[in-house]
């Protein structure tokens, strides 16, 4: 058995709580996240599926070292990473990236392509191989956007060619692990589904590993291999996607599952049928 | 008998560039008790065309065509007789519940208030009556307690569940809700969905949903009009819409949506021409900025 790539154990973060607490008085605490424990293999995608406040996102700023834990640790490839110092972090970071859910916020509005994915490489103290411009340019061409436009700002781009930047600006340090946290939540339908495609074509291209957290569970069932379900800080059920989408254990994953609006499989069918009709006869 | 009829609805916008229809040439058709679902994603019109059906559009925006609600006409209204319409035969849920509520105020006096509004000579005692069983007819558990509440102690799909209690409170006949349920997780949204159902089968209300969310306006509403770039390019009865979509977007459309239940094999995406891209290198997207 391989060592994971990414594995957590025993994660605990507390935060304090704001108004408790004074001169003598530690402040109470609330366990955001309450001992998670997860292991994502080389090229698979582990989902972190919840509602709001479970502490999905949470379990992945600590996996991703952007928070540090109250307790438990992270490894990468093996190697603990939960206390590293500024350098080594540097290091970790050219390993894991992350991508966020609002591209425009997490984008600088007044830096061009060109710098906000040399950007990265430039904070490790690395150069840019090839230079600046045609590094950036051959970036844009693998996530889908026109190359051209490597001088022009995030605001002048659709929202799902934003998020293509993020995930350029991710993808341009190399990293092994990429973590998702809701990256394709505020895209339109349509748009949600080349982002996923594109990941999809990313990992099977380059062998990327997704840590992808979601709450959506039919975007989880399309792009997921592995399923963790958390709720109140807790994993409550872990497995293959399959098995936790069509035999769910945990009472918690059915009610989650059960509540997901669909559209009538019979409806499905009918539209497939009538689709193919309608191909057979024009071809 | 017809609730709602729209005819040749549009909105336009003055830009620099010369005016802009936001919505074009749009008719809606709504029948007493029905549910109507319009779908769309963003800048498809549709949630300008939620706020024009009241006269809430921009000050900026020229709004022309007719709107009626049973037999009278709300285009051209003054804006002291269309007040005294929304909220009393039209109410309206948005989607997010938080910034519908007044934070210095318990939701009790928020109710008593609309409805007082609406009834005048109405009293106190009987204004704070109307508020407990409101929130009873949403199913909020001790509602002679929480009446007394203020907004930031209930849950965001409490929250929204005091909204349709508000909106509900003077019994009208039409409920526009625009994305009701998008800032909600998915159980609660289920709930608020039931709700929605169930306030339709017992009082009859007409019901105008607005949301971006395919399988939700497919259990919910009976007719459907698919909304892109600001005009109509689909309508008919929901089964029809799901099971055999004649226009080329609504087709792309339902291939891009994500099922729980099965994984496709590549999710088709959609061009700006409603085509499906095969590839997701290709940049269908039209490089406009951000809607």
């Amino acid at each position: 058995m391989s060592t994971p790539l990414l594995s957590a154990t025993h994660l605990v973060k507390e935060f304090p709580v704001a108004g408790t607490g004074g001169l003598l008085r530690s402040p109470d605490t609330f366990r955001a996240v309450d001992d998670v424990s997860f292991e994502i293999n080389a090229g698979d995608t582990l989902a972190l599926v919840g509602e709001s406040g479970s502490g999905k996102s949470t379990t992945a700023r600590l996996a991703a070292r952007l928070l540090d834990v109250t307790s438990g640790t992270v490894e990468l490839d093996g190697e603990d990473v939960t206390r590293l110092g500024r350098a080594d972090l540097r290091r970790f970071r050219s390993d894991v990236q992350v991508v966020f859910q609002d591209p425009y916020s997490s984008l600088n509005p007044r830096h061009t392509v060109e710098r906000i994915v040399t950007a990265p490489l430039l904070y490790q103290g690395r150069t840019v191989p090839g230079g600046p411009r045609a590094f950036t340019r051959a970036l844009m061409e693998r996530v889908g956007l026109d190359p051209d436009h490597s001088q022009k700002y995030p605001a002048q781009f659709s929202g799902g060619q934003a998020q293509r930047i993020g995930i350029a600006r991710a993808l341009a340090v190399g990293p092994r692990v990429v973590v998702c946290d809701e990256a394709v939540s505020a895209l339109d339908v349509s748009v949600q589904a080349q982002v996923i495609n594109l990941l999809r074509d990313l990992q099977r291209e380059e062998g990327l590993t997704y840590l992808f957290i979601a709450h959506d569970l039919a975007v989880v069932r399309q792009i997921a291999t592995r399923v963790a379900v958390m709720t109140q800080g807790r994993i409550v059920e872990e497995g293959t996607r399959d098995a936790v989408f069509d035999a769910p254990r945990h009472e918690y994953t059915r009610k989650l599952l059960d509540a997901v609006p669909r559209i009538r499989p019979e409806w499905e069918a009918e539209r497939r049928r009538n689709a193919a009709l309608a191909s057979g006869t024009t071809a | 008998m017809s609730l709602l009829t729209v005819r040749d609805l549009t909105v336009t916008f003055p830009t620099p560039r010369g005016p802009l229809d936001a919505v074009r040439s749009l008719d809606l058709d709504l029948e007493a008790g029905g549910a109507l679902g319009i779908v769309g994603e963003s800048g498809s019109g549709k949630s300008m065309t939620s706020l024009a059906i009241m006269g809430l559009q921009p000050r900026a925006a020229r709004r022309t065509g007719s709107v009626r609600l049973q037999d009278q006409e709300l285009v051209g209204m003054s804006e002291a007789e269309l007040r005294r319409v929304r909220g009393d035969r039209v109410a309206m849920v948005f989607q997010d519940p938080l910034s519908s509520l007044n934070p210095y105020y318990t939701v009790g006096l928020q109710i008593e208030e609309a409805y007082r509004a609406h009834r005048p000579g109405t009293t106190r005692r009987v204004a704070r009556r109307v508020a407990i069983e409101a929130l009873e007819r949403v199913h909020i558990r001790d509602a002679d307690r929480r009446v007394d509440h203020y907004p930031h102690q209930f849950s965001g799909g409490m929250r929204q569940r005091v909204i349709i209690a508000m909106a509900l409170s003077t019994e009208p006949e039409l409920l526009i809700a625009d994305e009701p349920t998008t800032a909600l997780d998915v159980t609660v949204q289920a709930q608020i969905l039931d709700l929605l159902q169930e306030i339709r089968r017992e009082t009859g209300t007409g019901l105008v949903l607005i949301t971006h969310d395919l399988a939700v306006v497919s259990e919910v509403t009976d007719h459907i009009v698919v909304m892109k770039d600001g005009v109509c390019v689909e309508r008919g009865p929901v089964e029809q819409i799901f099971t055999d979509p004649r226009h080329a977007y609504t087709r792309a459309l339902l291939d891009a949506v994500p099922r729980i239940d099965d994984e496709i094999g590549e999710l088709r995406a959609v061009t700006a021409d409603g085509a499906d891209a095969a590839s997701s290198r290709t940049v269908p997207e039209t490089n406009g900025g951000p809607a």
